[in-house]
């Protein structure tokens, strides 16, 4: 073969498009080969530093792409691989900063752990750049590599905490666990390949694991019942990565055994990744198998947030209980996905909830990391938070904003990100799906505000019997410079974007 | 003559996968395990399926059964009593392959999905070891590249689960005791 040939065939192979991708890649190199080259000379956090400094630059630059591509969008790239659209630019946007903000709770865990920590940030900033590529994915191969990359990565960073026996069981669960989620979206998309390519059949695409083309084949063929298997495995597949039910089974336990910044790291990136997947598929290929999905995705949707609120109400760790409500917010989410297929607009609402669930998972979670002891990560009790509120009135209030914005109260992000879910529903005229969710968000009240309540009010009104010891003061965690901004950033944000939730709106509105 | 060798590598796939279901030692199952695959892989030769046939018998018969026998040997496991045969097991099985042949009965009756023609028509990408390189390397250049991340998170997986440090798991956790 000549080179003018293989240049052809290379042409769409523009490495500059996935420039933020890169330079994570080379971020998590470089991070490696500090590490070998200082040994054990160097400071344990300088690694986390460069990790920071490195994302920070990217994140800049992201976000002045962020502004203004709009020539450079709807084009395909790496010979179909990859489709740049605005929604795809949205979520790489959303995957850089979720990666920032778990690379510095990555840094609190490891100054408490006596764990190596260059391991942890390389692979995380790898799995940051295998999802931001997911939500660009255009064609059933990168889908699945994007996936795989994620997923045994996380497979690595769940169980980061060998010392500890929940954690190596849990890594053990997700292990075995998603390598049966894995194998049901392999046999779906296996099944979508053999039937799209059969020549057999009418219209058979000639390349059907490019979206478009499967697409085209399944607008003529909706009613074909191995497409439909296939559809109904993929969506299956991608379920597990949500957390939905009947695919939920793993999460408490994977939760409460990862790392607390792995968890948050599972509760927004890898739940986001899911939904990219599942709104890239829904507007595009799966769309003319409308009368297939919207009964599965709504009874899915239904007993996910019943389900998740449920599970949540009697769960005493903060661990668990996170994972629980955020079994329910995927519930939430898959309205939005269900109201996609009346009115397409429902993508700027997911993507503006999944802003929303981000401020405030993140500020929770970031004072879960600062509040936790070292040794035993897996056993965060709610007790341990009593009297947060009085004794550090800032972490008391960045988790109280949090926990607030997540069961969406008003004057927070949280409710205008449900508020323009819930009217996408109503548009798409769901009325039973927006009964079952208003019973979840009542429900969610109960817990958030019940850890809420052991954080501000729980001495309130007992008051103390003579002999009984008063229980030892409890020291709360210094926060740095750095976090304090952090923390304080996103708590203000939630309150931004609450107040006036115009600047986001817009930016998603396409 | 391709024919003969049909039915004699038929033959001996299906001897061995018989067998090895059927003894009772662990190691003679996974050798014959690898006769089952070098069969597979002879098929695949005589449909002309050559790169198929060497990732057959390289990650199935050399890999896979190399695991298979490690662990074996890692666990110490002893030949099995004979006892009273799982049924549940016995039953799914019977009930899955039952599936299977039912289905390939389907289709050979059918036989309009997948003629001799219908098949040369469309040159799979992995028919051929020189067309699925180019492939490799031109299409699917960026999940190649994508696959040697995920190789990479591996490996530094295995490095950081398996390794055992001094400094981090075994002073500092009695010093704390």
């Amino acid at each position: 073969m000549n080179w003018s040939h293989f240049f052809a065939l290379t042409a769409t192979h523009q490495w500059g498009s996935i420039f933020p991708e890169i330079c994570l890649v080379v971020l998590a190199l470089s991070l490696l080969i500090i590490d070998v080259l200082g040994g054990r000379r160097i400071d344990r956090r300088l690694v986390a530093r460069v990790a920071i400094t490195g994302q920070l630059l990217l994140v800049l630059v992201a976000f002045t792409a962020l502004i203004g591509t709009d020539d450079r969008l709807d084009r395909e790239t790496f010979s179909g691989m990859l489709v740049h659209s605005q929604f795809g630019q949205i979520m790489r946007f959303f995957f850089l900063v979720s990666s920032v903000l778990v690379t510095y709770l990555g840094g609190i865990f490891l100054k408490k752990n006596p764990l190596p920590g260059t391991e942890f940030h390389a692979i995380w900033l790898l799995v940051t750049a295998a999802l931001m590529l997911l939500a660009q994915s255009n064609h059933f191969v990168m889908l699945f590599v994007a996936l795989e990359t994620v997923t045994v990565g996380f497979y690595v960073l769940v169980s980061y905490n060998r010392n500890l026996s929940n954690g190596l069981a849990a890594g053990l669960k997700y292990l075995i666990l998603g390598g049966v989620s894995t194998a049901i979206l392999l046999m779906g998309i296996a099944l979508l390949y053999g039937i799209a390519e059969s020549s057999g059949l009418e219209n058979s695409a000639r390349n059907a694991l490019k979206f478009d083309e499967l697409g085209k084949f399944l607008e003529f063929n909706s009613d074909n019942s191995i497409a439909r298997t296939g559809v109904l495995l993929v969506v299956a597949g991608i379920a597990f990565k949500i957390g939905a039910v009947p695919f939920q089974i793993w999460i408490p336990d994977v939760y409460q055994g990862a790392p607390t910044p792995v968890t948050a790291a599972l509760a927004v990136s890898s739940k986001a990744g899911g939904f990219a997947v599942l709104v890239a598929l829904v507007s595009g290929p799966f769309r003319p198998m409308a009368d297939l999905l919207v009964p599965v995705l709504s009874a899915i949707a239904m007993a996910t947030i019943l389900f998740g609120n449920i599970a949540a109400l009697t769960m005493r760790n903060v661990k668990r209980l996170m994972g629980l409500s955020g079994v329910s917010h995927a519930g939430y989410l898959l309205i939005g996905v269900v109201a996609m297929f009346a009115i397409p607009e429902a993508r700027n609402a997911i993507v503006f909830y999944l802003v929303t669930y981000l401020l405030a998972t993140f500020s929770v979670f970031g004072v879960m990391a600062h509040v936790s002891e070292g040794g035993r990560d897996d056993i965060q009790p709610i007790d341990v938070y009593r009297n947060l509120s009085r004794e550090n009135p800032f972490l008391g209030g960045v988790l109280a904003l949090g926990l607030a914005s997540l069961a969406g109260i008003p004057p927070l992000a949280g409710f205008v990100g449900k508020f323009l879910l819930f009217y996408a529903a109503f548009k798409a005229q769901l009325y039973g799906l927006l009964g079952v969710a208003v019973i979840g968000v009542v429900l969610s009240i109960y817990y958030y505000f019940g850890w809420i309540k052991e954080a501000t009010f729980r001495d309130w009104k007992l008051s103390r019997l003579e002999d009984e010891p008063s229980p030892r003061p409890k020291v709360w965690p210094e926060l740095g410079l750095a976090g304090k901004i952090i923390l304080g950033g996103l708590a203000l944000l939630i309150l931004l974007l609450g107040l006036y939730p115009g600047p986001l709106s817009s930016l998603s509105q396409y | 003559m391709v024919d003969f060798l049909f039915y004699l590598f038929s033959l001996t796939t299906l001897l061995a996968a018989g067998t090895v279901i059927l003894t009772r030692n662990p190691i003679n199952a996974a050798m014959l395990l690898i006769l089952t695959f070098v069969g597979t892989g002879a098929l695949f030769v005589l449909l002309g399926a050559y790169f198929l046939a060497a990732v057959q018998l390289a990650v199935y018969a050399g890999a896979v059964i190399v695991l298979f026998l490690f662990i074996v040997m890692l666990l110490d496991v002893e030949t099995a009593r004979s006892g009273k045969p799982n049924y549940p097991g016995l039953v799914a099985g019977i009930g899955v392959g039952a599936l299977l042949v039912a289905g390939a009965l389907v289709l050979y009756k059918r036989g309009d999905y997948f003629t001799l023609a219908t098949l040369r028509e469309s040159v799979p990408v992995g028919a051929s070891t020189r067309s699925f390189g180019v492939e490799l390397f031109t299409t699917y250049m960026l999940p190649v590249q994508l696959a040697g991340v995920l190789l990479l998170i591996a490996m530094l997986g295995v490095i950081h689960i398996g390794k055992r440090t001094r400094d981090s798991s075994g002073e500092e956790a009695s010093h704390r005791q």
